[in-house]
């Protein structure tokens, strides 16, 4: 069990950090350019990032702020996937850390930016026009699956042998992902809306008549 | 020699644990990026740019005051977000490639969360800021919804509702806040200029 796939519901946490910016730092500025050319030029793509997020020791996840846990993500993969070389990175690091501010080499692909900013707009929908055969139709009651534990999942752990109601059948298709190992989203299926009462995912809530929704893969979903 | 050793590995594990550490290391990745072509020297300036002036929760917010003035547009937000917005020549794109708008009431208010990570409608917002990302603010929004709100300073009504929406497949969520009184005839510019980035996932009202 992975905490990382259990965090809904954790109690005794404590105040939430209200930190509305999205960068504290510079350097998670810059970071989170390069990631995003990762990703524009086909490097890497979220769940590459995601197995590497679940895939921490759950301590460290708690403790290091979200890009410190990304810096550690992107150098891990593109050194494991030979991109560059750890002697090469460690070297750079300490060149840069004794001369902070030594520039950067003035070469690189220009054609990258352009690529990176059509990649804004253009995404990577995951939604597939095809014709599928939904096993579920609005209202019917739904079991979450207790799935077996993956590398990588999209399946709040907290809604796990809950019981729901189908709100919406989306149209078509989705395929999550094919690029990393999965609790069965890797093929195309159908997604459905299903709400949830809170106080039936928690029976010691004080009963507000508050209601959760979440999007679930079919594969996630039994009769219930 | 035990003793020494762990001195090292601590001295070594705390120059790694740095802001200088991580500022090195993420300018040495963008060094050697350059020097393969695998990044243009201008890239990253023009995606920092681009999240501040083109995708972001300025984007949001003149879809909210326009869904506040016109309800014919809202009925049409309501029921296809991503068509109705490229009506005020707003692009959708990564991470909103499916959006779906909700909107607050006097019956219910909505709240957006990534229990898994930090699913977010990028074409409305720009980038999660880190509350949205926090472990915390991920576990507790699902099962004490009124505790966060009111970490946030937003408390709401006794009797109201809260419709959760944990953002785990393909869908992106936006929240049409409630108009604030006092507003009515407001040109949609101003009434833009009141909307929070956390008013527009249910974490924040919107006063005038």
């Amino acid at each position: 069990m992975k905490v990382q796939h259990f965090l809904g519901g954790i109690e005794n946490l404590g105040p939430v950090a209200v930190e509305k910016r999205v960068f504290v730092e510079p350097w998670e500025a810059q970071l989170f350019a390069v990631h995003t050319t990762m990703m524009g030029t086909g490097i890497w793509a979220w769940p590459d990032l995601r197995v590497l997020a679940e895939g921490m020791s759950p301590l460290d996840y708690f403790k290091y702020r979200y890009y410190i846990k990304w810096l550690g993500g992107m150098c891990h993969f593109l050194v494991a996937k030979n991109y560059i070389s750890e002697k090469e990175l460690e070297e750079r690091t300490k060149h840069f850390l004794e001369h902070p501010d030594a520039p950067l080499p003035n070469s690189g692909d220009n054609a990258v930016t352009e690529r990176v900013i059509e990649y804004f707009y253009t995404g990577a929908n995951p939604y597939r026009d095809v014709a599928v055969d939904p096993l579920f139709k609005v209202g019917d009651k739904v079991r979450v699956k207790d799935m077996p534990p993956a590398v990588h999942t999209r399946l709040p752990g907290y809604l796990r042998n809950k019981v729901g109601v189908i709100d919406t059948v989306y149209k078509g298709a989705y395929l999550y992902a094919d690029n990393v190992p999965t609790d069965g989203i890797s093929t195309t299926q159908p997604v459905y809306l299903v709400k949830f009462k809170t106080r039936d995912l928690w029976s010691d809530i004080p009963d507000k008549g508050d209601v959760l929704y979440n999007d679930c893969f079919e594969v996630y979903l039994e009769a219930a | 020699m035990s003793d020494d050793h762990d001195h090292d590995h601590e001295h070594h594990h705390h120059l790694r644990e740095s802001e200088s550490y991580y500022a090195a290391r993420t300018k040495a990745l963008e060094s050697l990026f350059r020097e393969k072509g695998m990044i243009g020297v201008d890239t990253v300036d023009r995606v920092i740019r681009f999240f501040e002036h083109e995708m972001g929760p300025f984007n949001g917010a003149k879809v909210v005051a326009k869904a506040w003035t016109d309800p014919a547009f809202k009925a049409r937000l309501l029921a296809d977000a991503n068509k109705a917005i490229a009506e005020l020549g707003l692009k959708d794109g990564i991470e909103g490639e499916n959006l779906r708008v909700v909107e607050n009431t006097t019956a219910a208010h909505n709240v957006v969360c990534c229990t898994l990570c930090s699913c977010w409608p990028w074409p409305l917002l720009g980038l999660p800021p880190y509350w949205f990302k926090d472990p915390v603010f991920r576990a507790r929004i699902v099962r004490e919804p009124r505790g966060v709100l009111a970490d946030f300073g937003v408390s709401l009504p006794e009797d109201k509702r809260i419709d959760i929406w944990d953002s785990s497949a393909q869908v992106r969520y936006f929240v049409i806040p409630e108009r604030p009184a006092g507003t009515e005839g407001w040109p949609e510019e101003k009434l833009a200029a009141l909307v929070s980035t956390e008013a527009m996932q249910g974490l924040g009202l919107v006063s005038a």
